[in-house]
C-alpha cells in the first residue's frame, strides 16, 4: 500500500483501493460531499465517490470515523485549505443521501 | 573446573544458579514442592536488578515469563506437575515464536492434585510434549544436588541456542533435600554464558524468523530499534500470520531440524561403572535418572561387591533421547533393569530406540522413594 | 493532510483484514492518534494483543508487537513492564478474551496498578469464532451458542475495574472517536493501571442476527445504550439499569503504581532501605 499523498488544493480525497464501502463517511458527512456508487468490481459492489468537494467543511468527521485509512481530510493551515460553510443546501442533500441508502438519488437537484 | 563449596537444598540451588547465569526476571506461582524456588529468587532477583513476581495463577505466571523472555531477558519459572498441565498453552505460544526460557518442574505425585509432597518421577512423558502440535521438547532431568544448580545453568544456555523453551525436572526428594555440592564457581558460570544470537543490521533487513531450515530465530530484544512481531499462529520471516502452504511446512519442519539435527549439542549422559562392560554374560546394565540414580549407584555398589557387574546409564538430557549412546549398552547387554518412580514412561523409549521389548523394570507410584535395597533385591530376582 | 498515520502502520499488512465498517480501525486510528500525541517513540511502545478480531490489531502497528494466547494480555505485559519499567505498555482484547477466559488477570492487573494500558474493544460478542455469547453479550439476544435465546447475565466492565483497583478506569464508544482518542490520552498519560471498556460495533456478527445489519444501526444502539457520566448521575435507578455511563469514571493520582512499589523491593534487597512493614501504606487492610 502507497503513503497517502496530500493532491494539491484538494479538501478532501479518497484511496479506492482500501475502501470496503461500509458506508459510515457517508452517513457521518454533514455537507452531503460523499456518496456511494454502484462498482459491480469490488467486493459489495460499490464504492465510495466524492461528489461535492466544494461543500466540504473540513469537519474531519469522515476521516475520524473511517476504519480503513481510505478518506483523508486537508490540514486548514498546512495545506492552506479554504474550506466551505456548512449551508442548508448541503445539509438537505446530505439527508437525501442517506434516506437513499447512502447513495445521491438519481436526478438529485435537477 | 573451578569449583566451590556449597550446603543447601535443591530447590534454592534452582534458584541461586539462575541468578548465577544471569536470569533477570521470575513469574510463578506457589506450588508444592517448588514453591521454594520463588521464595528464594524472590529475595536474591531483585538484589540484582531483576524482578521477581508471585502472579494470581500458574498460566499468568508463565505468560509474565514469556513476556519477560520476548523483551530480552533471561527468565524463569518453577511450578510441579499441576502447573506443568495450566501452562501447556503457553509454552506452546513460547516453541512456536521461539521464546527462549527455563521451566523447572519438581515432580511430585500425580496425576491431579496426586500427592503434593510426596516423590514421583510421573511427568517425564507429559515432559516429552506438554503443548499441542509438533514440535521438540529439551528436558534436562537433575540427579543429584549439584546438578540442581548446573542443569539450570546449562538449560540457560541451551535455551538461548535453541530458542524456545527448556524443562529442568527435578523432584520433591532433590527439592527438599539439604545438603553439600560442588558447583562451578561463579567466575565459571559467567565465562561460560553464552547469549541468544542477535541481529546487528539495518533494521530494514532484520527477518527474526528468516534463518535456514536447521537454525534458530534470531530474535532481538525489544526497544532496541528492531520492532516486529510475534505470534502463536503461523508465520512468515517477519513474524507475521499467514497460511501460504511452503512457508508453513518450512517452519514447522525447522522447529523439529534444529533440535534433531543438532542433538550432540544437547546431549549428556552420566555412565557410572560401565567402562568395564564388554557384552559378557552376567554383566547388569540399569538405566535410572533423576533422584532415583543416587539409589542406583549405591544399589551398584552392593551388587559389585556381591560378584555382580553391575553399572549405570544415566541420561541427565532426557528429550531428545540419546538414543544411539543407548543402543550402544542395549546391543551389548542382555540383561538390562529400567528402574522408574512412574510406570514405565522413559522405558518405553528406551524400549523404542533399542528395539528391545524383554527390559525389565522395577517401578513405583506410592509416593516413596526406591531404595538401594529394593534395586539389589530386584536385580537378584530377575537375572 | 491532516494526520499521517502511515509512519505508525506496518503498511504492508494493509488493508486490514477485519469486515467493512468494523469498530476495530477506528480504534486503531485513536490509539495512534493518542500514542503520537503523547510524543511516545515507536521504539519504546509494546502493543500485546490477545485473540480474537481484536487481536490482529497488533500485527498492524509499528511498535514492538505480541499476539498472545487467548485471555493472556494483561499477564504477558506485566511481564514484559516489570523487565522494562520506563517503556510503554498498552494490551487490546476483546469482551471475551479480557473479561471471560481472561478476567482473572484483567482483575490482578487492576489490583497491582501497573502502569500498563489496558484497551478492551467491547463489542458484545465473540466476533471471530461466529457469534459467541460473551459476558457483555445482553440478555435476550441471539447468538449462534444460545438460540434459543441469551440467558447469561452480564456485568459492567468498569465496575469490575474500579473495583478491583484500576486507578483510571474510563468508558468510551465508537460514536466519537475524538472523545475517544483524547481519553485515551489521558490514561496513556496516567502511571497506573488504565482500563479502557471501549464500546465498538460488530454488525457482521451480534448484529446482523439481532435487527442490526448495518455498522450504523450497531452504533445507532450503542448510543442508546450509553450517555455522559454528568447526565448519567442525574437519572433514576430504573433509567441506569439501561444504560452505561461514558467518559472517565475514576482517575486517581494518590495510588501508588506497582513498578514504582517494585523499586522498594530492589532498595531492601540491596540494603538500601530496611524492609517494608504496613507503616510505609494508608491502608492497612
Amino acid at each position: 500500500m502507497s503513503l497517502m499523498k496530500a493532491p494539491e488544493n484538494t479538501p478532501v480525497w479518497v484511496d479506492t483501493a482500501r475502501c470496503k464501502a461500509c458506508d459510515i463517511c457517508v452517513s457521518v458527512c454533514p455537507a452531503g460531499v460523499l456518496s456511494m456508487k454502484a462498482e459491480p468490481a469490488s467486493t459489495l459492489g460499490a464504492m465510495i465517490e466524492i461528489i461535492a468537494i466544494d461543500s466540504c467543511i473540513g469537519c474531519n468527521d469522515c476521516e475520524l470515523n473511517c476504519p480503513d485509512f481510505a478518506i483523508y481530510v486537508a490540514d486548514k493551515k498546512a495545506d492552506n485549505i479554504k474550506f466551505a460553510k456548512l449551508t442548508d443546501e448541503a445539509k438537505a442533500r446530505a439527508a437525501a443521501i442517506v434516506e437513499n441508502n447512502y447513495r445521491l438519488p438519481e436526478n438529485y437537484g435537477k | 573446573m573451578a569449583t566451590r563449596e556449597i550446603i543447601s537444598t535443591g530447590n534454592d540451588l534452582n534458584a541461586i544458579a539462575a541468578v548465577d547465569a544471569g536470569c533477570q526476571f521470575f513469574g510463578g506461582y506457589p506450588i508444592t514442592p517448588s514453591s521454594e524456588v520463588m521464595h528464594t529468587i524472590s529475595d536474591l532477583l531483585p538484589k540484582a536488578g531483576g524482578a521477581a513476581i508471585q502472579m494470581e495463577d500458574e498460566i499468568a505466571g508463565i505468560a509474565a515469563t514469556v513476556g519477560a523472555a520476548m523483551s530480552g531477558v533471561r527468565a524463569l519459572t518453577a511450578t510441579s506437575g499441576p502447573g506443568v498441565s495450566l501452562k501447556a498453552e503457553n509454552l506452546g505460544l513460547a516453541q512456536m515464536a521461539e521464546v527462549p526460557m527455563v521451566l523447572v518442574n519438581v515432580m511430585r505425585g500425580g496425576p491431579s492434585t496426586g500427592l503434593p509432597t510426596r516423590v514421583s518421577q510421573g511427568d517425564v512423558r507429559q515432559a516429552r510434549n506438554p503443548s499441542h502440535g509438533d514440535y521438540r521438547s529439551i528436558t534436562l532431568c537433575a540427579g543429584n544436588l549439584a546438578e540442581c544448580y548446573t542443569e539450570v545453568v546449562r538449560a540457560f544456555n541451551l535455551a538461548d541456542r535453541f530458542m524456545q523453551p527448556v524443562i529442568v525436572l527435578t523432584d520433591e526428594t532433590l527439592g527438599h533435600m539439604h545438603g553439600k555440592a560442588m558447583i562451578p564457581t561463579l567466575e565459571e558460570v559467567k565465562a561460560g554464558i553464552v547469549p541468544r544470537k542477535t541481529f546487528d543490521g539495518a533494521p530494514e533487513d532484520y527477518r527474526p524468523y528468516g534463518v535456514a531450515g536447521d537454525e534458530a530465530a534470531v530474535l532481538n530484544p525489544m526497544f532496541k530499534g528492531y520492532r516486529y512481531h510475534f505470534t502463536g499462529l503461523h508465520h512468515d520471516a517477519k513474524g507475521f500470520p499467514t497460511e501460504e502452504i511452503t512457508t508453513c511446512k518450512n517452519l514447522i519442519q525447522r522447529l523439529e531440524d534444529k533440535v534433531m539435527m543438532h542433538t550432540d549439542e544437547l546431549e549428556l549422559n552420566e555412565e557410572f561403572m560401565l567402562d568395564d562392560f564388554d557384552g559378557s554374560d552376567g554383566e547388569v546394565l540399569i538405566v535410572a535418572y533423576g533422584s532415583v540414580s543416587l539409589a542406583a549407584k549405591e544399589a551398584i555398589r552392593h551388587l559389585r561387591k556381591d560378584g555382580i557387574k553391575a553399572g549405570l546409564f544415566r541420561p541427565i538430557t532426557l528429550w531428545p533421547s540419546p538414543a544411539d549412546r543407548i543402543r550402544h549398552f542395549t546391543d551389548m547387554t542382555k540383561n538390562v533393569l529400567c528402574v522408574e518412580l512412574n510406570i514405565r514412561q522413559y522405558t518405553e523409549e528406551i524400549e523404542r530406540v533399542s528395539g528391545r521389548l524383554d527390559l525389565e523394570g522395577l517401578y513405583k507410584v506410592n509416593g516413596r522413594a526406591i531404595s538401594p535395597y529394593e534395586i539389589v533385591e530386584k536385580v537378584k530376582e530377575v537375572f | 493532510m491532516a494526520f499521517n498515520y502511515d509512519k505508525y502502520l506496518r503498511l504492508e499488512k494493509m488493508p486490514t483484514l477485519w469486515c467493512w465498517g468494523c469498530g476495530d480501525g477506528v480504534i486503531l486510528k485513536a490509539v495512534i492518534r493518542a500514542i503520537d500525541k503523547c510524543g511516545w517513540k515507536q521504539d519504546d511502545v509494546c502493543v500485546v494483543s490477545g485473540i480474537g478480531c481484536s487481536g490482529r490489531f497488533s500485527s498492524y502497528v509499528d511498535f514492538n508487537t505480541v499476539h498472545t494466547t487467548h485471555g493472556r494480555t494483561v499477564a504477558w505485559a506485566t511481564g514484559i513492564k516489570l523487565a522494562n519499567p520506563d517503556k510503554h505498555v498498552i494490551c487490546v482484547a476483546g469482551d471475551g478474551d479480557a473479561l471471560a477466559i481472561g478476567g482473572n488477570h484483567t482483575i490482578h492487573g487492576c489490583r497491582r496498578n501497573i502502569d500498563i494500558n489496558m484497551i478492551v474493544i467491547n463489542n458484545f460478542i465473540y466476533g471471530l469464532t461466529n457469534s459467541q455469547t460473551s459476558p457483555t453479550t445482553p440478555q435476550g439476544m441471539w447468538t449462534v451458542s444460545q438460540k434459543a435465546g441469551n440467558i447469561d447475565p452480564t456485568f459492567d466492565a468498569c465496575k469490575l475495574a474500579i473495583a478491583s483497583g484500576a486507578s483510571f478506569v474510563a468508558r468510551e464508544t465508537m460514536l466519537d472517536p475524538k472523545k475517544l482518542e483524547r481519553t485515551l490520552v489521558k490514561g496513556f498519560e496516567h502511571r497506573g493501571f488504565s482500563f479502557f471498556d471501549v464500546m465498538s460495533n460488530c454488525h457482521i456478527n451480534l448484529g446482523r442476527k439481532n435487527k442490526m445489519q448495518s455498522a450504523m444501526e450497531n452504533l445507532d444502539w450503542i448510543d442508546s445504550i450509553t450517555t455522559p457520566l454528568s447526565k448519567y448521575e442525574k437519572l433514576t435507578p430504573e433509567e441506569q439499569l439501561n444504560v452505561f455511563p461514558t467518559g472517565v469514571l475514576k482517575h486517581d493520582t494518590e495510588v501508588r503504581e506497582y513498578c514504582d512499589m517494585y523499586e522498594e523491593i530492589k532498595n531492601v534487597q540491596q540494603g538500601k532501605r530496611k524492609v517494608i512493614t504496613q507503616d510505609d501504606f494508608e491502608k492497612k487492610i
